[in-house]
C-alpha cells in the first residue's frame, strides 16, 4: 500500500500561510509602514523584537503568524529553525504535525500531506511539543512510555521492551518507576524527548528540546540527536541557542516575523554575513540580537 | 516507523485503563463523589415522606427519589473531566496524543468509559444503601436504569471534555457547567416529578433529554420496563451521546493548544 521508493524530501512546504484572529480593545491602527516611527527594528529596545501590529481585514483584526514560506527538508538531515520568540516557528511545527490547520500553502511531510492525510503523516511522525507532554498525574516514566507505545500498535511485550530501551538511551532506568511528577526539569524533558521516539518515527520534531536544560542535559540530548541522525531519522528542530543550530544543523533557516529571511548551511549563513557566529549573522541581517532577554528557568 | 495499527478497541480499553488509575490513585474523588447522593438519601428524602404517595403515581417516595438523584449523580460523574482536559493541554498531552495516529474519539472514550463505569459502581452501592430506607431493588430493572444513566455520565463527560478543549479556561468552564447543571436537573424532575408543576414547566421539560432520563430510570427501578417512558429516554439519551461524543472528537480534531 505505502510506497516503497522513499520519498524525495522528508518535509515539503510551499506558500505555507497561517494568521490568527486577535480580540484588540479599540480600534486598529492601520499599518504605516512608510512612517519612519513605526519602523520595527529602530522602533524596539535592544534584544526584544519587535511585536508585528495586529492587521486589519473585513473579517476583523488578526494577526500573520506564518506568512507564505517554502521550505525542503532532505531525508537524514538534522533541520533547525532559528528565530526568536513570536517568529512563528511553534505555529510551522504544530501545522506540519497535523495539529493545527494552515491558512493556505500546502506542507507534506514523509510524503504524505498533512491536510489530506493526517493519519499517514502521524503514522510517521514525532513531536516533542514546547510543553511537554509526559503525564504527570500519577504515572510513572514507564507507563508513559508503554502506554505510548500500546498505541502505536505494540503489544505489550514489545511496549515494555521499547520503553526500557528508550528508559536505558535517556539515562532514566533508575527512576523508571518513580512517578513522573517527582522528575527533575531535566528528567522530564528527556522523557518528553523519549516519549517523542516510541514510535521510531521517520521525521522528529522538536519544538526547543534544550530550553531551560542546564548544560549537562543538553549535550546529553545533543548526542540523542546526532545518534538519531545516524541511525537516518530527520529531525527538524526549533531553537533559539544559536550555538546549538551550529553544532547540530545541517541546515538552517532563520525565521523573523514568520517570514524566512536566511537559509543555508551554518558554514554558509557565517561566510555570506561574514561573521563567525551564528549570533553575528542574526545581528547582521536584522540589527537586532537574536537571543532574548527573557529570564530562563534553568530545569537542571 | 512501527507499522502496526491498533484497533479502535485496544485504544479505548488502553485509555480507559490510564483514566481509571489516575482516579484510583486519588481515592478521596470516589468518596466525595458518592457522597452528594447519600447526603441527599439521608438528609433530603426524609422531607418527602409526608407527601402522599399518590402524587408519585403511587411510589413510595424513596422508589421515586433514588432514580431522580441517580440522575443528579449521573452530572456529577461526568462533569470533571473537562478540569482533567484543560490541565492537560497546559502541560502539553493532549498534544502529544493528538500527533499520534490514535483515533480522536478514542482520546474521548478513555474518560468516557471510566466515568461510565465509575457511575455504575457507586449508584450500585448508593442503591445497597438506599434499601434500608425503603428502596425495592427489581434487578433487571435497576441493571438497566444503571446502564442508561451510564450513558448519560458519558454524555455529560464528553460535553465536559469539549467545552473544556474549546474554552481552555478553568473559569469559563465553571461557569458553563455549572449554569448547565441547575436548569438541567431542575428542569427534569429529579428532585420532585415534574408532573406535580404547572403545564407551562412540564412542556419545557420535554425539550429537555434529563427529563426523559428522569421518566425512564423512575419506570425501571419500580420494575416497569416495557414502557413508553423507557422506550423514550433510551432512544434521546442514546441519541444525545451521539451527538455529543461527534462533537466533541471534532473539537479533538481541531482543538490549538
Ligand atoms: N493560538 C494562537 N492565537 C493567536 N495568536 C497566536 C496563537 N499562536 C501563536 N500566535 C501568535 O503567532 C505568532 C507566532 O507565535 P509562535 O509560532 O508561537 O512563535 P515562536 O514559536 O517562534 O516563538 C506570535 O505573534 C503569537 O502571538
Ligand atoms: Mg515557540
Amino acid at each position: 500500500m505505502l510506497d516503497s521508493t522513499p520519498a524525495p524530501l522528508a518535509i515539503e512546504v510551499r506558500g505555507l500561510k497561517k494568521t490568527f484572529p486577535v480580540r484588540t480593545r479599540g480600534a486598529v491602527p492601520k499599518p504605516t509602514p512608510a512612517d519612519p516611527g513605526q519602523d520595527g527594528a529602530s522602533a524596539s529596545p535592544p534584544g526584544q523584537p519587535p511585536t508585528p501590529p495586529p492587521k486589519q481585514s473585513r473579517r476583523g483584526a488578526f494577526v500573520e503568524a506564518v506568512s507564505g514560506i517554502d521550505l525542503d527538508v532532505p531525508h537524514g538531515q538534522v533541520f533547525a529553525f532559528l528565530g526568536p520568540n513570536g517568529a512563528g516557528k511553534t505555529t510551522t511545527l504544530r501545522i506540519l504535525t497535523t495539529l493545527l490547520p494552515a491558512t493556505s500553502g500546502t506542507a507534506k511531510v514523509a510524503g504524505f500531506d498533512v491536510t489530506t492525510q493526517q493519519r499517514q503523516v502521524r503514522r510517521n511522525i514525532g513531536y516533542v511539543g514546547q510543553l511537554g507532554g509526559t503525564d504527570l498525574d500519577h504515572a510513572t516514566g514507564r507507563e508513559n512510555l508503554v502506554l505510548a507505545a500500546r498505541l502505536y500498535g505494540l503489544r505489550k511485550r514489545d511496549a515494555l521492551t521499547r520503553a526500557a530501551e528508550l528508559l536505558e538511551g535517556f539515562d532514566l532506568t533508575a527512576l523508571a518507576d518513580q512517578e513522573t511528577s517527582t522528575y527533575s526539569g531535566g528528567q522530564r524533558r528527556r522523557l518528553d524527548v523519549a516519549l517523542g521516539m516510541v514510535g521510531q518515527p521517520s521525521v522528529l520534531f522538536l519544538d526547543e528540546p534544550s530550553t531551560g536544560l542546564d548544560p549537562q542535559n543538553r549535550m546529553n540530548l545533543w548526542d540523542q540527536v546526532r545518534r538519531l541522525r545516524a541511525a537516518g531519522t530527520t529531525v527538524f528542530l526549533t531553537t533559539h541557542y544559536l550555538d546549538e543550530a551550529d553544532a547540530l544543523a545541517d541546515n538552517v533557516a532563520i525565521m523573523d516575523h514568520g517570514q524566512i529571511i536566511a537559509r543555508g548551511t551554518p558554514a554558509e549563513l557565517k561566510a555570506r554575513t561574514g561573521s563567525t557566529t551564528l549570533d553575528d549573522v542574526f545581528l547582521t541581517l536584522t540589527g537586532r540580537v537574536l537571543r532574548d532577554t527573557e529570564s530562563q528557568e534553568v530545569r537542571s | 516507523m512501527i507499522t502496526k495499527e491498533s484497533s479502535i478497541v485496544t485504544e479505548a480499553f488502553l485509555l480507559t485503563q490510564r483514566r481509571a488509575k489516575e482516579l484510583l490513585r486519588e481515592p478521596q474523588w470516589i468518596f466525595s463523589g458518592m457522597a452528594t447522593p447519600i447526603l441527599y438519601l439521608v438528609l433530603f428524602a426524609p422531607l418527602l415522606t409526608n407527601i402522599p404517595s399518590a402524587l408519585f403515581g403511587g411510589l413510595s417516595v424513596v422508589q421515586m427519589f433514588v432514580p431522580g438523584m441517580l440522575v443528579l449523580f449521573a452530572f456529577g460523574s461526568g462533569q470533571g473531566i473537562g478540569w482533567t482536559v484543560i490541565h492537560e493541554l497546559d502541560t502539553g498531552v493532549i498534544e502529544r496524543f493528538r500527533v499520534t495516529p490514535v483515533r480522536r474519539v478514542s482520546l474521548l472514550l478513555g474518560s468516557v468509559i471510566r466515568d461510565g463505569l465509575f457511575f455504575i459502581v457507586c449508584a450500585l452501592i448508593v442503591c445497597l444503601i438506599a434499601i434500608p430506607f425503603g428502596f425495592v431493588i427489581h434487578p433487571s430493572g435497576l441493571a438497566l436504569t444503571l446502564l442508561l444513566l451510564a450513558v448519560l455520565t458519558g454524555t455529560v463527560s464528553a460535553t465536559s471534555a469539549a467545552i473544556g478543549l474549546a474554552l481552555k479556561n478553568i473559569g469559563a468552564l465553571a461557569a458553563s457547567i455549572m449554569s448547565m447543571q441547575l436548569p438541567l436537573t431542575l428542569l427534569a424532575g429529579a428532585l420532585l416529578p415534574i408532573s406535580m408543576g404547572p403545564t407551562w414547566l412540564r412542556v419545557l421539560a420535554h425539550f429537555n433529554p434529563f427529563y426523559y432520563a428522569v421518566e425512564a430510570a423512575r419506570d425501571l427501578a419500580s420494575g416497569h420496563i416495557l414502557t413508553v417512558n423507557v422506550g423514550l429516554g433510551f432512544l434521546v439519551v442514546f441519541a444525545v451521546f451521539a451527538l455529543a461524543l461527534t462533537w466533541a472528537s471534532r473539537v479533538f480534531q481541531k482543538a490549538v493548544a
